[in-house]
């Protein structure tokens, strides 16, 4: 692939400028030194080429500062292998970013094909050097330590560090694992998992450890079970002495006490309490005794009394009769008590009903009803309230009927005859509204006038025809803006390469001139002519040889001359021609500027005529002399634009006032319209001042047409009120009428009814008073007469005569005087009678007391003996010999709860031994021995059962399984990375061996023929030495001695690393095919010689493929002139 | 009928990533395979379930401790003074599960096993086997009891099914054998990835692992819930776990820059986020510009500010170009060079001796049959370490 032209179109500073690269004559190298100073953005456009081959960078894009990132734009002429020449664009699009030379897309594939599946670094590592990445890559390739397929491989890909890269895996996987290495990230990780196993076995409960825990647990309660019962053995066989030696001690008492009680009586024992018992009969045999003595005086007392207080034989009969009379009430009180007022209270009664009768009268009298019962004008509360309401609606409703026929009376009288109705204005407010918009067309004329004038003013400087000229249509602004930046740039080139074409021509006829002179010069003669004039002296020298004449001598003798003269001057002028030579390529240089000089003038002056064609026909196209510079072109066009858009505004200012004048007639006869149908009727001149008139006045009439129908309304709503007024009073006098039809009262008023409501209700309240009184006076009485029954039949019973002037009351009152006191008396009688029962049952009871008391005293005493003793003695011995019997029995109760529990066979064995006054000490022992064994079973079981539940409640190791869990991930993780980098290295180093072997025929002799070029005379060659470790590469010296890579010096490196590269380019570019090689600046620290020979090796690039040299220096501009023959030379542009 | 199905818990089985190596990540995760228990047993009675089904491998062979048992009987007497009953069958790891070793898990906890096969709970009838031995290679189908005729039926397997990539053969059993069974319900365990399979109104139920321990169980995270009722049964997955595993992709190759680099990786962090769980996410990551360990620095830096993401892993794709024959001369060579035999013997007992220097539990990292692959590999790093930021 080829770059034969780099377009930065819209990049970096950069807008429509071109880099071109063309195309070098055949058989010559292809280097193009683009010269530039600092900052002319050199950088910008190699970003620029790689940007549109591999796409550009998608955002914060470093040349985006003058467009916009969306507005990049690059591009370039390629030549492409079985493509041709192509001309490609590229955006900054994220996609379909690659275009043709008219802006489509196009696929990727032709370059990426081109490119032979290259990535942007590729591309950059393998076809890009500058002078940082010279020396950079020689001091990094010494890490090869000269071996030969690393250097190649350094040469083929750019890349310098393959040793570092390797070194670097190596030292990855050593820290990793090594074989016996202490220290490795992998025996560490180990080192730590082995303390986590250990510390996790110890902490995790498996079943097995569980079972052992377990086993652990039941022994030891097994051990705890058997010395328990070793204790328990002890225990019994100490229980077992303290029941025999008890045994013993209380069988020795029971036989004392046996002793005693031989000489008591027998019997049995006393009952419980007998001591106290006997002693308390004795005492009650005395006191009942005494007892009997005092009730018999007691009896003879109370008889006496109760004949003292004899029985009233009436008394019963009265008290019969009294309780019949205390039966009676009055007033829910008691007859008696009652009667003693009733006689009064019934004479003041009679007197208030009198007074009654006269007031009922009275009320009579006023309602003018004297005579007519009282009862059928009695009326309830509610009755007479309903009456009163009844007439006083009647009352109310009738004066309501009065005013509301009053009120429609007066509004009848004021409502007015009906003004006129208004009518519906609003479609003629709309045509008024529309009529309004476009009455005015002055401004629309004024309009059309003023752009007219303007349009005067603009084409006073234009020519008659400006208006065909715009018709025929005007080039596009950009066009001529091209054109006179062309024509101005095409005229100045046009000068410039005059003057460097003259200048050119002067150099080429001063070298032309310098050549004849040294070629005029005898002493450069070259070593042709001095072969031309040997090899006739010796052709004529055989002629001579065969003739032998004189002519023939004077011949060879003159040739002889001339080939002496020549080897002469051919000795003494080496400098000469050396001055010739140099002289001829000064000429040959100058010949080549010349015609480079005259080629790019002719291409100028063909540029200069064609821009004079396009601007003489966009002269005449704006209407301008042939001969008119292109720069007075836009102003011409300027004016032409400006002359075509106010003609434009005059149409347009015309089409406005005509379009407004015919709205405004359609406005004025719809208005016309509309007018007509609310009569008004006049001339179009008129019509808007009426119209206006109406629309003003609309609102007035409408005004008094809503006050009149109101009051219409008002007169109808009062007729309403009258009407509804005397319905409503009619129901109410039905409604009194239907209350009074029932009364005396027929045919009175409402007014008249209102009136008598008093007297009405003063006569139903002494009505329901008389009715009570009479009521009252009926019950007194019937009080008196019971109360006089009851007194004739007391005095009967008693056979007292009737004397008048004893009441019956007192007569009742004497007979309760003379029942109070047989009461009294027979409680008397009662209580004393009461008195005699008691002292007799006392009486009784003492002397049954006695008897019983004698009877249990023989009871306590059954069948013992002492009879001839007092109880009191005979109890005391009896007793003394039931305690001796009882302590004897508790003996024999001590000693045989001792042996309670206690094991037989034990218990026969200490008793056996007894008395031995060791034997509980040695027992004793046997105890405490059996407590320590079942002390230390029962702690070591206690322990069992700790470790055991400890087992289940240790703490949680979550945090060493999971840090066991991530280490085993990491070293899994480090396992497949180390083995990977091992198993790379391993490769790498195979492939670089091969590599060796591979490229050492293809590549060595460029890389020594670049290498010695370069460094000349300093080293003469390359070798490579055969080592165990591989094939190294040596630089030999001029005098024999060898080198080895990594004893060069840093310059000597950074060459050997150019002449690499240079044979990587050339092995590439032999493969598949030449890429551009861009080389920034290389040679700048470079002497002079060093240059040139860098220069040569890009030459030798070129030969190859393409090389781009970018460069500030003028000098190394000049250098590469001289160095490659048609180099080219590019400024950047500006 | 409401029932929360999980299998495959392995309690007290860790988590490995080298996340893990995040202090605070490490201490909230150590004991996640209980904590997710716990979460399920929660979840159980707060769903007011009918009842838990365990289908096997509740316990991890690898990592055996009595207090597991212990935290498994605790944690459904808990469950079951809740009112909700357990039914669970051993898998391939549940030794501590041998009821005639450890004696019963409790009241309301149903064992189910050969010698006991069915229980009944509500309208439904609970069939499962149980096996002492870790490797099964017949069907166990066979041997399950026939379906209760106007019941509800539920078996739990615990099964690979007709196998599956990283999980031994256990009790094989073709899908559509066992959904002909004539049960309403299949709770299956032993494949960690979450499934479901249907047949007519039966379905077979896979709930998957409920807490991922690893890259490889990624799918994994949830529990099933299912409603039966009279027609089909209704499944839904519910997520239980407290990390998950994801895999992010990244292409660096169009980068021009090292900030454009972090834009991308900080977004792939950022689009792991999950607002529920912990994420371990591995980066699969194509480049010709950074090594794996250029991108760990990068990636580590970034994380500081993205919360619950941890990096589990990054693996380097270097693009097609780094490698191509064509015009990479040393990858050609080496390519070249991996193919010889003696070169290949050499490599073989480098990785033997490697593989012998590990610990057991790690051996699997460099398997006997991945010289090829490793190769490969090896190959692509050589030629991204040369091309790598640093290198140049």
């Amino acid at each position: 692939m080829r770059l034969n032209r780099l377009d930065l179109t819209r990049y970096g500073r950069f807008k429509d400028a071109q880099i071109t690269m063309p195309l070098p004559p055949a058989e010559t190298s292809d280097v193009t030194v683009i010269y530039g100073p600092n900052e002319a953005g050199k950088s910008t456009a190699f970003n620029a080429y790689l940007e549109l081959l591999f796409g550009m960078k998608i955002r914060d894009h470093p040349y985006e500062f003058q467009f916009k990132r969306s507005d990049l734009l690059v591009g370039a002429e390629l030549a492409i292998p079985s493509r041709g020449t192509m001309v490609l664009q590229r955006n900054s699009k994220r996609n379909q970013s690659l275009l043709d030379h008219q802006g489509r897309p196009i696929e990727e594939t032709i370059l990426s094909s081109a490119l032979h599946g290259l990535s942007r670094d590729d591309y950059v590592e393998r076809f890009s050097l500058n002078d940082d990445g010279l020396r950079a890559g020689g001091a990094r390739i010494a890490n090869a330590q000269g071996d030969l397929g690393q250097l190649l491989h350094a040469g083929v890909s750019g890349l310098t560090t393959i040793a570092t890269t390797l070194e670097q895996m190596t030292a990855h996987v050593d820290r990793f694992y090594k074989k016996g290495g202490r220290g490795t990230e992998l025996k560490v990780a180990k080192d730590r998992l082995a303390k986590i196993s250990q510390e996790l076995r110890a902490s995790r409960l498996t079943p097995e450890r569980e079972r052992t825990l377990a086993a652990a647990k039941d022994d030891a309660k097994a051990e705890f079970d058997a010395t328990d019962q070793g204790l328990e053995n002890a225990r019994l066989r100490q229980a077992a002495l303290v029941a025999a030696q008890t045994w013993y001690d209380q069988a020795e008492n029971i036989r004392q006490i046996d002793v005693k009680l031989a000489e008591f009586p027998d019997g049995p024992e006393l009952p419980r309490g007998a001591e106290a018992a006997v002693a308390s009969l004795v005492a009650t045999i005395s006191e009942k005794s005494l007892r009997v003595s005092e009730a018999k005086d007691a009896l003879e007392t109370l008889k006496s009394t109760i004949s003292a207080c004899p029985k009233d034989p009436l008394a019963e009969a009265l008290a019969h009769e009294l309780r019949q009379l205390d039966q009676l009430t009055f007033d829910d009180a008691p007859l008696q008590a009652r009667a003693a007022t009733a006689a009064s209270d019934l004479d003041r009664r009679i007197a208030d009903r009198e007074a009654l009768g006269a007031k009922i009268n009275e009320a009579l009298v006023a309602l003018n009803m004297a005579g007519v019962p009282v009862e059928s004008l009695v009326l309830t509360s509610i009755e007479v309230d309903d009456l009163a309401n009844a007439a006083q609606a009647v009352v109310n409703l009738e004066r309501d009927v009065i005013a509301a026929e009053a009120a429609a009376t007066r509004a009848r009288g004021q409502l007015v005859d009906a003004p006129p109705e208004p009518k519906d204005l609003s479609q003629l407010q709309a045509t008024w509204d529309k009529w309004s918009a476009v009455a005015d067309i002055t401004l629309a004329k004024n309009a059309v006038a003023t752009e007219k004038a303007q349009l005067v003013t603009a084409v006073a400087s234009l020519p008659a025809t400006w208006a065909d000229l715009v018709a025929a249509g005007l080039p596009a602004r950009e066009t001529l803006l091209d054109l006179t930046r062309a024509f101005a740039t095409a005229a100045a080139d046009l000068a410039t390469n005059k003057a460097e074409l003259e200048a050119r021509e002067t150099a080429y006829e001063l070298a032309q001139a310098n050549r004849q002179t040294y070629e005029a010069t005898p002493a450069t003669i070259d070593a042709t002519a001095i072969a031309e004039t040997r090899r006739k002296r010796d052709a004529i020298w055989v002629e001579h040889r065969s003739a032998l004449t004189a002519e023939t001598a004077y011949e060879f003798e003159g040739a002889m001359h001339v080939d002496d003269d020549a080897q002469a001057r051919f000795a003494e002028g080496q400098d000469a021609r050396g001055q010739l030579v140099a002289a001829r390529r000064e000429e040959a240089t100058a010949r080549v500027l010349l015609d480079q000089a005259q080629e790019r003038m002719n291409r100028v002056t063909e540029k200069h005529i064609e821009l004079t064609k396009q601007a003489t026909a966009i002269a005449s196209a704006l209407g301008l002399a042939p001969e008119t510079n292109p720069a007075a072109f836009t102003d011409r066009h300027t004016a032409l634009l400006q002359a075509a858009a106010i003609e434009a505004k005059v149409a347009n200012a015309k089409a406005e006032l005509d379009i407004h004048s015919t709205h405004h007639s359609a406005a004025l006869q719809d208005m016309k319209k509309a007018a007509n149908t609310v009569g008004i009727d006049c001339s179009d001149t008129d019509l808007p001042s009426r119209v206006q008139a109406a629309l003003t006045l609309q609102d007035s009439v409408r005004q008094t047409w809503n006050r009149w129908t109101k009051a219409q309304q008002v007169l109808a709503d009062l007729e309403q009120e009258a009407t509804d007024a005397t319905t409503d009073k009619e129901a109410a006098q039905k409604s009194l009428q239907s209350l009074i039809n029932t009364l005396p009262l027929a045919g009175r008023t409402a007014g008249e009814i209102l009136a008598a409501l008093p007297n009405l209700r003063r006569l139903s309240q002494f009505h329901e008073e008389q009715s009570k009184l009479i009521l009252r006076i009926e019950t007194l009485e019937n009080a008196i007469a019971q109360l006089d029954a009851s007194a004739l039949r007391i005095m009967a019973v008693t056979g007292a005569e009737n004397d008048p002037k004893v009441t019956s009351l007192e007569v009742i009152e004497q007979a309760r005087i003379r029942i109070s006191a047989e009461e009294r008396a027979k409680e008397k009688r009662t209580s004393t009678q009461t008195e005699m029962t008691k002292e007799e049952t006392a009486r009784k009871q003492a002397e049954t007391a006695i008897v019983d008391a004698r009877a249990e005293l023989v009871g306590w005493f059954k069948d013992q003996g002492a009879d001839d003793l007092e109880p009191t003695q005979r109890v005391a011995v009896l007793s003394e010999r039931d305690n001796l019997r009882n302590t004897r029995k508790a003996y024999d109760e001590l000693r045989t709860s001792a042996r309670a529990g206690v094991n037989n066979e034990l218990f026969a064995e200490e008793l056996a031994v007894l008395p031995d006054s060791s034997r509980a000490a040695a027992v004793d022992q046997l105890l405490k021995d059996a407590q320590h064994d079942r002390d230390q079973a029962f702690a070591a079981h206690r322990e069992a059962i700790r470790l055991y539940k400890e087992a289940f409640d240790s703490d949680d190791q979550s945090n060493l399984t999971t840090e066991q869990a991530t280490i085993l991930e990491e070293i899994r993780a480090g396992a497949r990375n180390a083995a990977v980098a091992r198993l790379g290295v391993l490769a790498a180093k195979g492939a670089l061996r091969r590599l060796a072997a591979e490229r050492r025929t293809t590549m060595l002799g460029d890389v020594e023929n670049a290498f010695v070029g370069i460094t000349a005379p300093a080293w003469s060659r390359v070798d490579v030495w055969s080592q165990s470790e591989g094939e190294k590469l040596v630089g030999i010296k001029p005098d024999g001695s060898s080198v080895p890579v990594e004893d060069m010096s840093t310059g000597t490196m950074g060459q050997l690393y150019f002449a690499l590269r240079v044979a990587g380019y050339r092995s590439f570019a032999r493969d598949l095919g030449p890429l551009p090689m861009i080389l920034d600046d290389i040679m700048e620290t470079f002497d002079d010689d060093r240059a040139k020979a860098a220069l040569q090796l890009c030459s030798d690039i070129g030969r190859s493929g393409q090389a781009i040299i970018f460069t500030h220096h003028a000098h190394l501009v000049e250098l590469a002139r001289k160095t490659i023959p048609d180099v080219n030379i590019v400024d950047m542009p500006g | 009928m409401r029932l929360i199905v999980s299998a495959d818990t392995h309690l007290g089985s860790p988590i490995r990533s080298v996340a893990l190596r995040n202090p605070e990540l490490g201490e909230r995760l150590k004991q996640a395979s209980f904590d997710t228990f716990r979460r399920i047993v929660e979840m159980a009675i707060s769903e007011n379930a009918d009842a838990l089904i365990l289908a096997g491998d509740i316990f991890d062979s690898d990592f055996p401790d009595l207090k597991s048992r212990a935290f498994l009987i605790t944690q459904l007497s808990h469950a079951a003074s809740a009112g909700i009953p357990t039914v669970l069958i051993r898998g391939n790891h549940d030794a501590l599960l041998d009821h005639t070793n450890h004696g019963s898990l409790g009241p309301d906890i149903h064992l189910l096993h050969e010698g006991n096969p069915t229980v009944e709970i509500g309208n439904a009838m609970f069939h499962g086997l149980s096996f002492d031995k870790s490797h099964m290679a017949k069907s166990l189908l066979p041997e399950y009891p026939e379906p209760v005729v106007g019941r509800t039926n539920v078996g739990l397997m615990h099964t690979s099914l007709g196998g599956s990539p990283g999980h031994d053969p256990y009790a094989p059993c073709s899908e559509q054998d066992l959904l002909a069974h004539g049960y309403d319900l299949w709770c299956l365990g032993h494949i960690h990835m979450p499934f479901e399979r249907r047949s007519g109104s039966a379905l077979a139920v896979m709930p998957g692992i409920p807490q991922p321990r690893h890259y490889g169980e990624r799918y994994g995270g949830s529990v099933a819930v299912i409603t039966l009722g009279d027609g089909v049964p209704q499944l839904e997955h519910r997520d239980v776990g407290h990390l998950r595993f994801i895999e992010a992709k990244l292409d660096l190759t169009e980068c021009g820059d090292q900030a454009e680099a972090l834009d991308h990786i900080g977004a792939a962090l950022k689009a792991a986020q999950d607002p529920l769980r912990f994420t371990a996410v591995r980066l699969q990551v194509a480049t010709a510009r950074h090594t794996a360990d250029d991108l760990q620095v990068l990636a580590t830096e970034l994380l500081e500010s993205v919360d619950d993401v941890f990096l589990d892993k990054i693996k380097v794709l270097p693009p097609k170009n780094l490698t191509d024959d064509k015009v990479n001369d040393l990858a050609r060579l080496m390519r070249a060079e991996v193919q010889e035999d003696g070169f290949r013997q050499a490599c073989a007992e480098m990785l033997d001796d490697m593989r012998n220097a590990l610990p057991p539990g790690a051996r699997d990292a460099l398997p006997e049959d991945a010289l090829t692959e490793l190769l490969n590999e090896a190959i692509g790093e050589v030629s991204l370490s040369l091309h790598g930021v640093d290198a140049q």
